[in-house]
């Protein structure tokens, strides 16, 4: 399914929130997603790019994300949050703040630990969304992205009603 | 038998996350404290759901050098992460439990609360390369 598709994925209750207004928020306010989250900013990511239902953020190398002292390989936890949080700018991106994504569930395969001293870059794509939910696939690397140190697979429910 | 207060001591990542132990006899209760950020969401706020899976990470290798006794670091296989609830920004606390100890993997599960342990708000289930296996 694409992420272009005029079907159901892209449907909203309301009609005052089409793609077209969500594509410019992502084009205005993606890099918030980033910039306005302390762990984010606390961990150090950098809002690399976003599209709608696409995005990318960096996690440059910092001694303190390292697992084990004298390791210099990023913990496993910090790339975590990374995914997780791409995951969060790839639907932001393509439905606007409104869609308060919350996730539900995250896998995440590591492949092999992320070479010492390296910054982590993670890749999410929301390949197909709901009305209640959006599904993700999502693969951070060190070097290429053709060599991923993880590879993972999300679900977040969205339009929730806060409180 | 290792110190677990030590592993996080000499973990960069568990100072920049602040976790603090205590061993009962149940095993290691891991305690994450509120801070400003860990915290994802402020309009909510909420915290970090990233944070809480890290925390909970940290909880299983915690729980599998308590049990074994090495301070080696197993490696993350894989990590399947749940989120029940919104974690607020308070305390958040976590136990490990090891379901199956193999010679080269084992299969652990944890799950973190806040204010009442019935009810949590992540449960995370994932496998670990344990140290000094080969391959």
């Amino acid at each position: 399914m694409s992420w272009t598709s005029d079907r159901a994925p892209m449907t909203r209750d309301s009609n005052d929130e089409l793609p077209e207004a969500a594509a410019n928020w992502a084009g205005a306010h993606a890099s918030q997603m980033v910039t306005h989250a302390p762990y984010a900013v606390a961990l150090g990511m950098r809002y690399l790019s976003s599209s709608p239902g696409r995005g990318s953020i960096l996690l440059p190398w910092r001694a303190d994300l390292a697992g084990t002292d004298g390791s210099s390989i990023v913990a496993p936890g910090a790339v975590t949050a990374l995914i997780d949080h791409t995951c969060g700018l790839a639907i932001m991106a393509g439905f606007g703040m409104a869609a308060n994504p919350a996730t539900l569930d995250l896998r995440i395969d590591h492949m092999r630990p992320a070479a010492p001293h390296t910054d982590i870059t993670c890749a999410a794509h929301c390949y197909r969304a709901t009305k209640t939910i959006a599904f993700l696939r999502a693969e951070a690397w060190d070097a290429s992205p053709d060599d991923p140190i993880a590879t993972a697979q999300a679900a977040f429910i969205l339009n929730r009603r806060e409180g | 038998m290792p110190d677990i207060h030590d592993i996080i001591s000499g973990s960069p990542f568990g100072r920049f996350m602040g976790i603090e132990t205590r061993i009962d006899e149940q095993g290691v209760l891991a305690i994450l404290p509120a801070r400003d950020n860990l915290i994802g969401n402020t309009s909510i706020p909420a915290l970090h759901g990233g944070a809480i899976a890290a925390f909970l990470e940290i909880t299983c290798l915690l729980q599998l050098a308590h049990e074994t006794g090495s301070t080696a670091p197993a490696r993350t296989i894989d990590f399947s992460v749940e989120y029940l609830r919104p974690g607020r920004p308070e305390a958040t606390y976590a136990r490990a439990k090891i379901r199956l100890m193999g010679r080269r993997v084992a299969t652990v599960h944890a799950e973190a609360w806040q204010r009442d342990e019935a009810k949590p708000v992540c449960l995370v289930q994932c496998h670990f390369r344990l140290p000094g296996s080969r391959g």
